[in-house]
């Protein structure tokens, strides 16, 4: 028996309950056990913000309130400093703390609040006062003003349901994430600090020609920007002052020194430019963090960290005022502090995205603007410093490529050993190739020049592949269950029944044909991508009604500002201000069921003829009740993942087929629709709205998660599993592939 | 003229056993010894046979109905009952069986399959010096197959090796080992009468093929390696042990000596093919009991120009 790894323990000692003090000096200790002695908790600052500025605001411009609703937030923020901090500002009034968006969540909050401290899934925290607060005050104002209601006025009622419970398409998730998947232009911020863009708002705003007719909302734009800016320098100054308070109580004379530094620091940055590795670190975690406040998403992401931040610590090293050492623990001071961002998702939402974890991102390795490796110190002290901190959050990361020395390989390795599911491995080769065609289009050519993609490309939150301060747009968002589709194409486009989620029973897709009907395998399989198709395009009509409300009523100030001449166009994020414009995606969830089901049914039906496709309708239908024989000629049937041709060919030609759907849709902003296949968590809740499959699948169990293979039906091995995903076009999915394998520790060698 | 196959009962991939790097390991059914601890039951039997895996049985009954012969009897409420004697191999359980928890033993493939399967990982192999390993059973017993086959992966620059009990004539144990890179061969008792005991054969052909095979495959590019099962009570006394490892000092070549620690991972599988395993009583020693590794330093004591390594993934490129 493999003894359980360090990862495991730490798990155990979680869920126990016991306080897990674990890093590499006392001071990280003290703050990991601080992190995790919290309970996620709802902190409603940002909800009495908008509430109090929207009511000042009737009447105005929508974007004039949106800004000034960001503004007040960063007013109210907390000041707290606690004990062996270095880094300074929290989201949140207590720790673990969900800042939440009250205009994206309100609907269903309003009828769900009893149950949010003991729901089954993601439960929150909440004091009596702010329960009080928010189901007197501020639910009442916004529950028939969040997106999700007013995207109900585009639809029908049928297709409102269809579209959050009918589990084919699904855009639930894209209505209450707005402000998300993002990378900041990290390098100019830490740089230049946020005072370049208030200069910069400032000259354009008296530049700007009023007898222009496009002067009229530009004027609204950059005024509101000033606004947003000035509050962010207000915050520092604030915190400066904490610091000194709490520096002036001190009694212990170092810890006194350090308030009074951070005191000092908090004059400069965020504000102004970073000086010093210190300060680089403290941008690095206030910019993220007014995004995770500002947005309602997850994914804000530090993507190219030792690369951006190497300059400062280089700097610093040789003029003698850093060691590895301290670096390092400043490192995991941010490793803990961004796991104190928990997201907060309505209750369906949790039950398929449900874990708390909000997807911040750290790479390390890649190649650089030259296209020689980039790693460097940085590299393994991030890596490192995660093997100390063992927080869930970052999703730290290493870009593999064919320069990548060994020693960082292997200390990477050394952290997967932890079992902690760090790092992430990402192959630069594939990683770039997607973002060449990033929402190009089918027939389309690249939206980035080859030096964007080396200096600045890196995966967001799990995998979508992105560039630093260049390209916006909420990832995943579309979710496509071809699970159900199979399903429905055996079917003629029904539903299950006995299944979780609404219109059990009912035509939920289009009717494809009776199972009778089809007399040859092709024009089975033509009816599988059918359903499949009819389901891309309903989700893409509803996407495109999400994306001009949120282009029109859910701006994003901060994100504007931290994109690469979004100021100059005068144009919000959610309006198209990036350079690069991307989502909503497509996302494909049940692959692997959806493959060993045509495969299953080619075999089983088209080629040994040992059952009709009727009688397999029937069998999932019924649940396979009576159908024992046939079940197990399903299951024996050829499997994805085992490196036989017969189901790998049906994958291959699905997989690419689904991709070149997605890739010819228009989006809203002007770009083209792509495709992804990366949902790590939701083939549990889809599962549970799946009937049973034809590869043999009992109702309501988990499809097959990300692009893996189904559950227990890759028997051949990793490497033929590997081979096995080896036969498709990666690159084809420009908004990011995941696979998840699992390997036990006795199979692996050790290291000689 | 229909091309000659081999009847495999197992062929895994990803493994770092019985040679370098990451391997597939082909095992050949049908073996002339019976080694009281004998891991792979499977491979003792020539013929094909049915194989069922009680554990996963939910007693529905269908194998009940659809056999002829009346090999499975499903009492209510329990597990099935297989007379495997009375067996024919139709394979018709099989096939009908929802739980998965039937197969039949040992398909047929030729050597240019074999060589197929082996090269599918060709890309898995390359940095560890993996590669393919005939296993069993005894690959002798079936020796043309399993020569082609390996010249065929040898002639590909996949990494060979064999394992093997040497028991067969030296020009069908040389027909395979011509080709190999490294040959494992079992020495699994010094003692002419107590290896007739645990084994069912005397060991003067095995160790007379040693000889010659220590003589002749270093010539052309191999090596061998003498393997010694250390089984608790039977095979490990200090004896034996040191008896082997001066045999070993003794060969051409000072070969390496590789101590394989007991397990009892095979116990399971005798009883899905109807059988019962001898040594149920004895314990399986981890990698690194002390015990095992006074032994080590007995071999190394004993034979101190040759390297004497432990366990079955400690195999290193040579």
């Amino acid at each position: 028996m493999a003894t359980p790894t360090a990862g495991a323990a730490l798990g155990n000692e979680l869920r126990a309950g016991t306080v897990a003090k674990v890093g590499s000096t006392k001071r990280i200790q003290e703050l990991n056990g601080m992190l995790h002695s919290n309970r996620p908790n709802v902190d409603i600052t940002r909800a009495r913000a908008y509430t109090k500025v929207y009511r000042e605001t009737e009447g105005m411009p929508n974007l004039m309130r949106r800004y000034k609703a960001s503004a007040e937030v960063y007013r109210s923020l907390s000041d707290n400093v606690y004990d062996y901090e270095q880094l300074v500002g929290w989201p949140t009034k207590r720790i673990r703390g969900a800042n939440f968006a009250i205009e994206l969540h309100a609907h269903w909050l309003a009828e769900d609040l009893p149950n949010l401290r003991d729901r089954t899934y993601d439960p929150f925290e909440i004091t009596d006062e702010d329960y009080k607060e928010l189901e007197e005050d501020l639910l009442p104002y916004w529950k028939d003003k969040t997106m999700a209601v007013q995207w109900g006025h585009y639809v029908t009622p049928e297709e409102w349901d269809r579209a959050q419970f009918g589990g084919v398409s699904d855009v639930s998730n894209y209505l209450c994430a707005n402000g998300s998947h993002f990378i900041p232009a990290w390098t100019e911020v830490i740089q230049h600090g946020f005072v370049k863009y208030y200069e910069e708002a400032k000259a354009l705003l008296a530049a700007l020609d009023p007898n222009d007719p496009a002067s009229i909302d530009k004027r609204i734009f950059y005024n509101g920007i000033l606004e947003v800016l000035e509050a962010i320098r207000d915050w520092g100054e604030r915190l400066s002052a904490a610091c000194a308070r709490k520096a002036a109580q001190e009694k212990d004379p170092q810890r006194k020194q350090e308030l009074e530094n951070m005191a000092e620091m908090m004059k400069r940055v965020p504000w102004g430019p970073a000086t010093s590795f210190y300060d680089a670190c403290e941008t690095a975690w206030a910019v993220c963090f007014f995004l995770f406040v500002e947005g309602a998403g997850p994914s804000i992401t530090w993507s190219r960290f030792d690369q951006y931040m190497y300059p400062y610590y280089k700097a610093d090293i040789e003029k003698g005022i850093l060691t590895p050492e301290k670096a390092m623990e400043l490192i995991e001071e941010l490793y803990i502090k961004v796991t104190s961002n928990v997201w907060f998702q309505s209750t369906q939402m949790a039950y398929i995205f449900g874990g708390y974890y909000r997807y911040p991102h750290l790479d390390v390795g890649g190649l650089d603007e030259n296209g020689k490796d980039a790693t460097n110190e940085l590299s393994y002290l991030c890596l490192r410093a995660m093997r100390y901190v063992k927080t869930t959050s970052p999703a730290v990361s290493i870009l593999l490529h064919q320069k990548t020395p060994d020693a960082l390989l292997y200390e990477a390795c050394e952290l997967a050993a932890e079992g902690m599911g760090h790092p992430s491995f990402f192959n630069c080769e594939s990683l770039y190739s997607m973002l060449e065609h990033r929402a190009g289009g089918l027939h389309g050519y690249s939206n980035y020049t080859r030096k964007d993609i080396l200096k600045f490309g890196s995966p967001i939150g799990c995998v979508e592949p992105g560039a630093e301060g260049l390209q916006y747009g909420h990832t995943d968002s579309g979710i496509i269950n071809v699970a159900g589709c199979v399903f429905a194409a055996v079917t003629n486009g029904k539903k299950a029944t006995g299944v979780d989620g609404s219109l059990c029973g009912e035509v939920v897709t289009y009717e494809s044909g009776a199972p009778e009907s089809f007399e040859s395998f092709d024009a089975f399989y033509e009816a599988v991508k059918g359903q499949v198709k009819y389901a891309i395009d309903e989700c893409h009509a509803n996407l495109l009604i999400c994306e001009k409300l949120l282009a029109e009523q859910f701006n994003l100030p901060t994100f504007t500002i931290l994109l690469e001449g979004a100021l100059e166009k005068a144009v919000d994020a959610t309006a198209g201000g990036a350079k690069v414009n991307i989502g909503p995606t497509m996302q494909m969830v049940g692959f692997g069921t959806l493959v060993d089901s045509v495969a299953a049914i080619k075999k089983v039906v088209f080629e040994d003829h040992a059952a009709t496709l009727a009688e397999v309708a029937d069998a999932c239908m019924k649940n396979f009740e009576g159908y024992d024989a046939l079940r197990a000629k399903l299951i024996a049937a050829p499997k994805y993942g085992n490196d036989d041709d017969f189901a790998d060919d049906i994958a291959a030609d699905l997989w690419k087929w689904f991709a070149d759907c997605t890739m010819v849709l228009k989006m809203y902003r002007g770009h083209y629709c792509d495709a992804a296949i990366q949902m790590v968590q939701s083939n549990v809740g889809y599962g549970a709205m799946t009937g049973a499959t034809p590869n043999g699948r009992l109702a309501g169990q988990p499809i097959s998660d990300t692009m893996s293979a189904t559950q227990q039906a890759d028997t051949n091995g990793p490497t033929a599993a590997a081979r096995s995903y080896g036969k498709l076009d990666f690159p084809a999915y420009t908004n990011g592939t995941l696979l998840n394998m699992w390997i036990s520790q006795s199979e692996l060698l050790a290291q000689t | 003229m229909e091309e000659k196959t081999a009847r495999i009962f197992d062929i895994g991939r990803f493994r770092n056993t019985d040679g370098p790097g990451i391997r597939t390991i082909i095992f050949f059914k049908g073996c002339p010894l019976r080694c009281l601890w004998c891991s792979n039951p499977f491979g003792l039997s020539p013929k094909q046979q049915l194989v069922v895996k009680f554990a996963k049985c939910t007693g529905c009954g269908t194998c009940g109905e659809v056999c002829t012969q009346g090999v499975n009897q499903v009492p209510e409420g329990g597990k099935v009952q297989v007379d495997f004697s009375a067996c024919t191999l139709c394979g018709s359980c099989v096939e009908r069986c929802a739980a998965g928890a039937r197969m039949l033993s040992g398909r047929e493939y030729t050597a240019r399959q074999l060589y197929e399967e082996a090269r599918k990982d060709a890309a898995f192999y390359r940095k560890g010096g993996g590669g393919v390993t005939l296993s069993g059973g005894e690959a002798l017993m079936q020796y043309e197959v399993a020569a082609e086959t390996l010249r065929l992966c040898r002639s590909n620059y996949i990494n060979t090796c064999l394992e093997t009990s040497a028991f067969a004539p030296w020009a069908q144990l040389w027909a395979v080992a011509q080709y190999c890179h490294t040959v494992f061969v079992d020495v699994k008792h010094m003692d002419d009468a107590r290896h007739k005991a645990l084994t069912g054969v005397g060991n003067g052909l095995i160790l007379e093929n040693l000889r010659r095979l220590c003589r002749e495959l270093p010539r052309r590019g191999g090596r061998v390696i003498l393997r010694l099962p250390l089984v608790p009570g039977y095979t490990d006394h200090l004896e034996n042990v040191s008896a082997t490892a001066r045999f070993a000092a003794s060969l051409e070549g000072t070969p390496e000596l590789n101590l394989l620690p007991y397990h009892d991972l095979g116990e399971s599988k005798y009883e899905m093919i109807g059988d019962s395993y001898a040594l149920a009583e004895v314990e399986s020693r981890k990698g690194r009991d002390p015990r095992l590794l006074e032994l080590q330093a007995l071999c190394q004591e004993t034979a101190p120009k040759n390297r004497v390594s432990l366990g079955g993934d400690a195999i290193q490129l040579d």
